[in-house]
């Protein structure tokens, strides 16, 4: 009897135990790996890198109209604004598998992203972290390392400027197969146009410090320009560097079905003049005719059906025009469409306006009027969402042959930065922020109450709160050295003065 | 390194099966079996007690006292232990050692105070003895009013247990004990996954709340917490009883519902006129800021106001919409839209035992109507149980339950487009009947276009409700078996091993035409299967020992091993071909899905020794080692020890006779969490991988994590210390039970904050220290008690506060905004800028100007909570009453932001909104502006000076525009408001069939009736929303429960 019993619970225990394994078994994550082939970290870059289409840009810069409430980005009073160093960590995860995996591609790639990234950063803050910065991937948590010091902003671009240099130099089909690539499919040649051209746009929005013999930004803008089989530039729209989206789940317009834009965004007064005053039919693309003047049947190609809000105007007086049904919206594409238009980081339109005033500035030879007529005209091509239910082929000439859009003498970089302005309507992010800037062109409208910051548009951003308890000396130092006023938003810098 | 040897050795399995075997084979030496007698008495009057049960302790012996009190054994063991039992009477234990005469004094049991409690590991101790802070709840008191899960039931009746019950259906309450979410463990067996539904109430023999570090320690890492332990019915001894309980409850009452404004309807700035449901222009942007309602106009048909709405017919000839009156259909929605909620719980057990065991087997049912149309909840579960004495010294004991818990619809939670609150309190004004909204998709395009007012925010709620489905349905099986030896009298071994598997499958739907933020459902479906397996075994050693009168000595060895599989996957998409057909195999584009696999594995030892010297002082001793796949191999083991101390003074000196009780106890113990991480459920969380990133059309993407694990983490670990005192006064008519808690965190996993330039935004490193006190005080007692009339009466309260006392790593004495020093749980939120005298500053353009740092608003806990129960009875009658609430601490009410923000709010129905809608700028917020002189602040926004002179604002804005860009945050301390609130939980009218009815019939043995009450009435500072959630993001309102519980036992 007790010997049965005994058994039993011998083997019940050798049941119960059974489930017992090695610990060693324990220690793998089985759900999510702990190295990677870089091609999987550049895909993840480049959707970070290149989704570019912010309908905040189009409020700083007088293209969109908010009437949800009073937003400080269109009266202007934005305080800080966050770093995104996170994305600069990826691109140097990737260098870092790129370097384990021996593909030296993904580390010139690398090199690329990085300079996108902290030029992205230092045109919003002034002086950053760079050249000390991203230690810690390297498992280094010194002092030094997890308080990074603050680069001066004019080595910053020395060293993106060289970097890029490199990145184009250095890219080759002997540097592996670019895997994984849903930008330009792991063509290099694409790859070199998009660096070098993306080099051309740095080295304009430094068009201030033509003088500066350090960084030699005429010489450098002639060595790519004079260069083509070296250093390739864009030559149509097919070579953009762009995100397409796509109908899928996480692929789709970031805008697509959102609720803010089918009820909350209008076009701006000043940007619906410029537009009619030019007749220039992306406003038919841009933006939706009036209640009222759907009302009144009037056509969706019909200039007078379309007016704007007051970006400066208090929300009071916008909503009360909106509700009284004298406002345009946004175009519906931007929320009902899933696909809509890809994400341009970085355009062949773009080129040809930077061409064209590089011509103005007197910084290479050609033909102007060729580089700003392509420039619209491909900007048009771009935009003209559904091909001939937009405008037709002729509406893009006719609207170049108009003595209104033609270059004239002693308004040409300003007539350039419009039509630059014009063709980044929800497009390349901040861009025309940064280029009005730069040149002042074109005006933005501060007549309205509703202005914040004393009717000033800032020039800058704050640094991010997480400085000022994480690296606050470094940050201070920083501040000090650039903004004698402190860390405030109308600061100027270094690449402004 | 030679310990760690000796250390796998020792633990390993062939170890445990040997000592097992030897145990089991060793021989107990046979000696002359002797007759031994006695007398029992009375402790208080010294008399005789007949029918008091003897029991030789691992065998079948047994006799029983004659009418003088006198019994006896013959042929008993000399070594044997006698075991004295009577109903009413404390049982006593003795070991022979020999004697042939043994007289016993039986005490009569008052109270709870010579009460048996469960400790760790299902050990039973007297109560006297424990050293720690422990509280039993009776089964019988989670009999008569129901809640959704047995633990709801709970709320304010144990000092230190915090249970938040959410007013929304099938949501967990929160269970917080000591500030922390304990451990759940069933019958001895841990439940790391448990769910609060997978336990039926009437099950449930009792519930103990083990509440801090010291009482869980045995428990190890899974411990640290405290646990709260059910342990579950047995058949009664010595008969068959078949019991049916039955409550139902009708949600007739609001206890707490919304207040919204019946006097403007949808629009913006006064205006209003439907176009097309697509929001923009003159639909006003979705706010409830439009025309105000029911206003004579006698140019239009009706006399009334007249615009166009979304059901306004079209005109044949123009094709135009019709305006209709704009008056206020809508003034009762929210009353007209819910349904009276039910909450059904029937069960029924038969018990029956024998001379060697017993068997009980119980079936439950709970349903819940929701209050929503066409939600509710089912909750079933079968139970078999028993125990059976092999042998006189082999007894087993087991039970097993399936649970199912299935819902074909659940309303979902939280502000968004999915909550009914969101799109009928929000977001409807009074110039929409919900009524008309019945017929819900638009005439022809039915499965395909949902009829609203609005096509860009909001969605029907009708729609919602019969449509956007959320199903669950899971499985759980759990169960225990047992199987304990009696190798000495001294000496017993118990092998228990227990398991808690469940499967769960969760969908849901999304129809056509539904509105999300940022998504227009094209037929969204998602399927989500998990299932979960853990197995405890533990193998425990008991030795007991009587040295002499003055000294008893318990010692357990074990040894555990436990085991946890989770799986998981889901699979999605986010369109249907054929609208309505909810199924993975009708998607429009690829699936998208993952999968996921989580497996831990502890081994341990432990032991504990009590000691009890003098009949008074009670010592005791507990460690265990852990060893857990959860932490790097090379440093996988750690040593949790706990001690305690209690000594019942009344039993060693002389007190006035008022103090009929005195006990005094202190306990310490140190327990860490045995993994990198504060997440039990993550058991890689120590392995720096990889996250997965978005697909893009296709192609995989992975993306490196901005917080990086620092090498040579260790678990955080927790000291604790508590002390406490139980006193009984007047014959232990009034009892009072004071504990003082103190608990050091230190080695806390930190994501310490670092520059986001270095590579990483934060780092996981052992860092801080951190302070837990608290007081939990019970006061119980009998205040009332005559031959008919009684009433008990029991009252808690405590608290458990946290705070920052060493912020290690950081080098101005900052963690974030948090200083050393400040309770942990201090709210820092965006505020306007303020004076230093707290008046709002206002920018030139009439709005409050924000403050780029963050602000102080409160602390999130309360400052106490405290519940209070009473029974009063009256022969027959019983009437139970429980209250309980909380005072102080903060909680956010998006409810009431949103009503300011939105228009529904009734605080907005001023003049000002009617200058708004006439076009006017009237408003002046009440604050001033800075007229010279700036503030300088440092780093964390503290000013360091100040130069700044103001002047009243005087800048007049438009009111409409004034709500929709601050939501008047500044005028309703931004919706911050104080926790504080008393609510009368539960009552509950008792009549119990007279015993001589009883005694006429054969049928029942006892029947009962009950007039019951739930939730009935609240006091609350917070308007709007029921504080009892402790946090409101958009809750349900919060219903009143009223109904009948029949009680028969055959």
């Amino acid at each position: 009897m007790k010997k049965k019993y005994l058994f039993s619970i011998v083997f019940l225990v050798g049941i119960a135990l059974s489930s017992c394994k090695k610990f060693d078994y324990y220690q793998i994550n089985p759900n999510t790996p702990t190295q990677a082939d870089p091609s999987l970290e550049l895909a993840n870059i480049e959707q970070t890198a290149f989704a570019t289409i912010s309908t905040d840009a189009g409020l700083a810069t007088r293209q969109l109209v908010y009437t949800q409430s009073a937003s400080t980005t269109q009266y202007y009073g934005w305080q800080r604004a966050g770093f995104s160093y996170g994305n600069i960590s990826q691109v140097v995860k990737m260098e870092q598998e790129a370097v384990r995996t021996a593909k030296p591609n993904y580390k010139y790639l690398g090199k690329f992203f990085r300079s996108y990234y902290i030029v992205g950063i230092t045109l919003n803050f002034g002086d950053v972290p760079y050249s000390q910065a991203m230690q810690a991937l390297n498992n280094n948590f010194s002092d030094a390392a997890v308080r990074p010091v603050y680069d001066a902003q004019e080595d910053i671009y020395l060293q993106v400027l060289n970097d890029l240099k490199l990145a184009s130099d250095s890219l080759s089909a002997s540097g592996g197969i670019i895997n994984n690539d849903i930008i330009y499919n792991g063509d290099v040649t694409q790859w070199k146009k998009a660096i070098n051209t993306f080099s051309l746009r740095v080295l304009m929005s430094l068009s201030k410090k033509e003088a500066n013999t350090k960084l030699n930004i005429k010489q450098r803008f002639n060595d790519i320009v004079s260069n083509p089989a070296k250093y390739p530039l864009f030559t149509s729209n097919d070579d953009n560097a762009k995100l397409t989206y796509y109908d899928l789940v996480g692929n789709r317009y970031p805008y697509n079905n959102s609720n803010s834009l089918k009820t909350d965004y209008y076009l701006d007064d000043s940007f619906v003049k410029m537009l009619k005053g030019l007749k220039d039919p992306r406003l038919f693309v841009y933006g939706t005719p009036t209640p009222n003047a759907v009302a009144a049947g009037l056509s969706t190609k019909d200039f007078n059906a379309y007016a704007g809000l007051i970006g400066s105007a208090p929300v009071a007086d916008n909503v009360q025009k909106m509700t009284a049904g004298n406002a345009s919206a946004i175009n519906h594409r931007y929320a009902y469409d899933a696909v809509n238009e890809p994400s341009v980081a970085i355009g062949y339109p773009e080129l040809q306006f930077i061409l064209a005033e590089a011509v103005a500035r007197g910084w290479i030879a050609g033909d102007i009027n060729k580089f700003y007529t392509g420039g619209i005209r491909n900007a048009m091509l771009f935009s003209r969402y559904k091909g001939d239910a937009a405008y037709t082929l002729n509406d893009i000439e006719t609207y170049l042959n108009q003595q209104s859009v033609a270059l004239q003498a002693g308004t040409q970089v300003q007539q350039i930065l419009m039509q630059r302005y014009i063709n980044t309507f929800m497009n390349t992010g901040w861009q025309s922020f940064y280029e009005q800037r730069r040149t002042g062109f074109p005006t933005f409208e501060t007549a309205g109450s509703g202005m914040l910051n004393g009717g000033k548009i800032p020039t800058r951003w704050m640094y991010p709160t997480a400085e000022l308890n994480n690296n606050g000396v470094n940050v201070d130092n920083a501040i000090k050295r650039q903004y004698p006023g402190g860390d405030d938003i109308n600061g100027v810098m270094w690449l402004l003065q | 390194m030679r310990k760690n040897v000796l250390f796998m050795i020792f633990s390993s399995i062939k170890f445990c099966l040997l000592l097992l075997f030897f145990l089991f084979t060793a021989t107990n030496s046979f000696a002359q079996n002797i007759t031994v007698k006695g007398q029992v008495l009375d402790g208080e009057t010294k008399t005789p007690i007949p029918a008091v049960n003897i029991l030789v302790k691992g065998t079948s012996l047994k006799a029983a006292t004659n009418a003088n009190g006198v019994y006896t054994l013959t042929n008993v063991d000399p070594k044997a232990v006698l075991v004295f039992t009577y109903i009413g009477y404390t049982p006593q234990e003795i070991s022979l050692h020999g004697q042939t005469q043994l007289n016993v004094i039986l005490n009569a049991d008052n109270g709870n105070l010579k009460e048996v409690v469960v400790t760790a590991l299902g050990i039973k101790k007297e109560k006297k003895s424990i050293g720690y802070a422990v509280q039993e709840v009776k089964g019988e008191t989670l009999e008569k009013v129901k809640s959704p899960t047995a633990i709801g039931a709970l709320a304010g009746k144990v000092a230190g247990l915090n249970i938040s019950n959410t007013t929304d259906l099938f949501q967990s309450p929160t269970i917080s004990l000591r500030g922390q979410t304990p451990l759940i463990v069933i019958d001895g067996i841990p439940d790391p996954t448990a769910d609060p539904y997978k336990i039926n109430a009437d099950d449930i023999e009792s519930i103990t709340v083990l509440k801090g570090t010291a009482a869980g320690a045995l428990y190890g890492s899974i411990g640290i917490n405290g646990a709260i332990m059910y342990t579950t019915k047995r058949g009664k001894k010595g008969k068959t009883s078949v019991e049916i309980n039955s409550s139902t409850m009708f949600q007739t009452g609001y206890t707490v519902v919304p207040k919204v404004q019946t006097q403007y309807g949808a629009g913006n700035n006064g205006k209003y006129a439907y176009v097309d449901g697509s929001g923009g222009g003159t639909e006003g942007g979705g706010w409830i800021w439009g025309p105000k309602l029911d206003q004579k106009d006698p140019s239009t048909p009706s006399g009334y106001y007249e615009t166009t709405q979304y059901n306004s017919p079209t005109d044949p000839v123009t094709g135009k919409l019709i305006p209709l009156p704009w008056i206020s259909r809508g003034k009762d929605n929210i009353k007209n839209f819910f349904r009276t909620g039910m909450l059904s719980s029937n069960s029924v057990s038969v018990s029956t035992s024998g001379e060697n065991g017993s068997f009980r087997i119980s079936a439950a049912n709970n349903y819940q109507k929701g209050t929503v149309p066409n939600t509710g909840v089912n909750n079933s579960s079968f139970s078999v149980s028993g125990n059976y004495a092999l042998s006189p010294k082999l007894t087993m004991d087991g039970r097993l339950t399936y649970n199912r818990e299935y819902a074909n619809n659940y309303p979902s939670t939280g502000y968004g487009p999915t909550n009914i609150l969101y799109n009928l309190l929000l977001w409807i004004g009074p110039d929409v009947d919900i009524r008309d909204l019945r017929n819900y998709w638009v005439k022809g395009k039915e499965g395909i276009q949902q009829r609203n007012y609005n096509l860009s925010w909001y969605n029907n709620p009708y729609f919602i409700a019969n449509e956007q489905l959320n199903g669950y349905r899971k499985d759980n099986t759990f169960g225990n078996f047992s199987l304990n030896y009696q190798i000495a009298p001294d000496f017993s071994a118990k092998l228990r091993s227990g398991f808690n598997q469940y499967g769960t499958d969760a969908d849901s739907r999304y129809p056509y035409s539904y509105i999300g933020y940022g998504t227009l459902s094209k037929g969204d479906y998602s399927y989500t299967k998990s299932s979960h397996f853990d197995i405890a075994t533990d193998l425990i050693l008991t030795y007991k020992h009587k040295f002499n009168d003055d000294f008893n000595l318990s010692v357990i060895g074990g040894a555990a091993n436990s085991y946890n599989n989770t799986k998981g996957m889901t699979t999605s998409t986010d369109g249907l071909n054929i609208p309505g057909f909810y199924n993975i195999a009708n998607s429009t584009n690829p699936l998208k899905g993952s999968n996921s696999l989580q497996e831990r594995q502890i081994n341990s030892l432990y032991t504990m020794a009590d000691l009890e010297a003098y009949r008074f002082l009670y010592l005791s001793f507990t460690g265990r080692r852990d060893q857990t796949s959860t932490l790097p191999v090379k440093n996988n083991a750690y040593f949790y020890p706990s001690g305690s101390l209690s000594a019942v003074l009344s039993d060693a000196l002389k007190l006035p006779e008022t103090i009929s009780f005195l006990k005094v106890r202190t306990s310490v113990a140190k327990v860490n969490s045995g993994a990198i991480t504060t997440d039990p459920n993550n058991f890689y969380a120590q392995i720096q991988t990889y996250n997965i990133g978005n697909k893009w059309n296709g192609n995989a993407s992975l993306s490196w994590p901005d917080s990086y694990k620092m090498p040579n983490l260790i678990p955080n670990t927790v000291m604790s210390w508590e002390s406490g005192m139980v006193v009984g006064l007047f014959k232990n008519r009034l009892n009072v039970d004071v504990t003082y808690f103190q608990n050091k965190e230190y080695n806390n996993f930190q994501l310490v904050p670092l520059s986001e330039t270095s590579g990483y935004t934060t780092l996981l490193q052992n860092a801080n220290v951190y302070q837990r006190k608290g007081w939990e005080f019970m006061v119980s007692g009998t205040p009332v008690k005559t031959s008919s009339f009684e009433w008990e009466s029991s009252f808690n309260f405590s608290n458990s506060h946290r705070w920052l006392k060493e912020a290690t790593l950081s080098t101005d004495g900052y963690i974030g905004n948090l200083k050393v020093g400040e309770r942990a749980d201090k709210i820092f939120t965006s505020l306007y800028q303020r004076t230093p005298d707290g008046q709002t500053i206002y920018g030139s353009n009439g709005m409050p100007l924000n403050d780029p740092y963050q602000r102080s608003i409160g602390y999130a806990d309360a400052n106490w909570i405290y519940g209070w129960q009473n029974t009063f009875k009256y022969k027959n009658i019983s009437l139970s009453i429980a209250v309980d609430g909380r005072i102080g601490g903060s909680i956010y009410s998006t409810t009431n932001y949103k009503m300011w923000w939105g228009g529904t709010a009734l605080g907005t129905v001023n003049q000002y909104r009617d200058d708004a809608n006439a076009g006017k700028s009237t408003y002046v917020g009440k604050g001033v502006i800075v007229t010279s002189g700036a503030a300088t602040y440092d780093n964390h926004g503290n000013i360091i000076s100040d130069t700044r002179q103001y002047a009243p604002n005087t800048t007049p804005v438009n009111y409409i525009a004034y709500n929709t860009g601050t939501g008047s945050s500044a005028e309703n301390n931004y919706f911050y408001y104080s926790g504080t609130y008393l609510k009368m939980r539960e009552v509950a009218l008792t009549y119990t069939l007279p015993q001589k009815w009883i005694k006429k019939q054969k049928v029942f043995q006892g029947a009962s009736v009950s007039l019951i009450g739930n939730n009935l009435f609240m006091l609350a500072k917070i308007p709007n929303v029921d504080p009892d959630a402790e946090s409101d993001n958009l809750q349900t309102p919060s219903m009143r429960s009223i109904g009948f519980n029949f009680n028969l036992k055959f």
